[in-house]
């Protein structure tokens, strides 16, 4: 059971996706404007990464070495429609402010990282708590990232503003402010890990 | 030679799995999704001529060609056209109402991909609200955006072109 927990936490911050492993950066950096599409969009993520490591963890015997590549594409895929199929039914603002980046899912990084890295090696429960843990990490990266720029860019956190008389900054809504932001919170997270040991 | 037919039957067999799972949930959020876009246009037809009640659709082929827009007793008091032209990156779509003597009501951007902070801007008040009330084949008194051009430009001769369309047809069918 304490390993369980160590696969899930392991996600969050030790083995954080955007922070520390430095994987999926392209939708981070481009829904990342305001919190609700980083809820959103760390959400839908979660959900593909649970889901495909589920499944590639159970066929892991089944599924032979040199066509696992493809095998993964399409079991994600799969999870990558049914959650873009539910968001345009369900949440239609959402999926118009999050665009081509919810179809892009499949090919982020995190997710054919953790197949290939983790789920296709281990059991069930063991995988499960790694895609989940890896989701909420990736989701929380995602919330710390569009906070600092939606409140830096427009002045607001979840479409209210904070103070009256503040002036936005406009480049923290353009791409380069992502870059920006992004890059000051690796240096902040490095040099956490490196004051530790 | 075995090995590769192995390796197909199994892929073939994830794909079938996969497609099944796939048209189940196109099944279940199919007449959503449907709904969705259906209250969406009505809301968007309404943002451009907000003193109907409803709207009807003119289409008689596959395409709908504009929308009649009747108030509560069922009179016809104007039209909304959906226009379409080449922006700077994109193709902006604009939806368009204008009134039977030829006088935009309001319009609405409803899709485009343009410059941040540039071409964007088309769909802010400041510029979509100088169509109220302009002749829809001049929109003389609209100022298009600075550094913005091209996108406004679009906007404007879309509008345009496609009120002289749908002026020919409403004469037409009188």
């Amino acid at each position: 059971m304490k390993s369980l927990i160590k696969e899930f936490t392991k996600g969050i911050i030790k083995e954080n996706p955007t922070f520390v492993l430095v994987l999926g950066l392209c939708p981070t950096l481009a829904v990342s404007v305001s919190v609700a599409n980083g809820i959103g969009m760390g959400i839908a993520a979660t959900f593909v990464l649970l889901g495909s490591s589920i499944i590639v963890s159970l066929v892991r015997d089944f599924i032979p070495d040199k066509i696992r590549i493809p095998c993964y594409i399409v079991i994600i895929a799969t999870f990558v429609t049914i959650a873009e199929l539910c968001m345009k039914a369900y949440s239609p603002a959402l999926d118009r402010s999050l665009g081509i980046y919810v179809p892009l899912i499949v090919v982020n990084c995190i997710v054919l990282g953790r197949a290939e890295a983790f789920a296709c090696k281990n059991n069930l429960a063991s995988a499960f708590w790694d895609g989940l843990g890896m989701g909420v990490g990736f989701t929380l990266a995602l919330i710390l990232i569009s906070a600092i720029r939606e409140f830096l860019g427009s002045g607001q956190i979840l479409g209210h503003t904070l103070f009256k008389g503040f002036e936005p900054v406009f480049v923290f809504g353009m791409p380069s402010g992502a870059l920006l932001v992004i890059g000051l919170l690796l240096g902040f997270f490095n040099l956490l890990k490196n004051r530790k040991i | 030679m075995k090995e590769m037919f192995r390796y197909g039957f199994i892929l073939a067999l994830i794909c079938i799995i996969a497609a099944g799972l796939l048209s189940g949930a196109n099944t279940l959020t199919r007449a959503k999704i449907a709904a969705q876009a259906l209250a969406e246009e009505q809301s968007a037809l309404k943002e451009v001529m907000p003193e109907a009640a409803k709207f009807a659709e003119v289409k008689p082929g596959q395409e709908i060609l504009y929308y009649k827009a009747l108030d509560s007793q069922d009179n016809l008091i104007g039209f909304v056209f959906k226009a379409s032209g080449k922006g700077y990156s994109s193709v902006i779509e604009t939806l368009a109402g204008m009134f039977p003597d030829g006088k935009i009501s309001a319009i609405k951007v409803v899709s485009l991909n343009e410059t941040p902070g540039l071409g964007m801007r088309v769909t802010e008040n400041s510029f979509t609200r100088q169509f109220n009330k302009e002749d829809a084949l001049s929109l003389s008194g609209v100022q298009a955006i600075t550094g913005a051009t091209i996108s406004s430009k679009a906007v404007m001769n879309s509008v345009i072109k496609k009120a002289q369309e749908t002026k020919e047809l409403i004469k037409n069918e009188k």
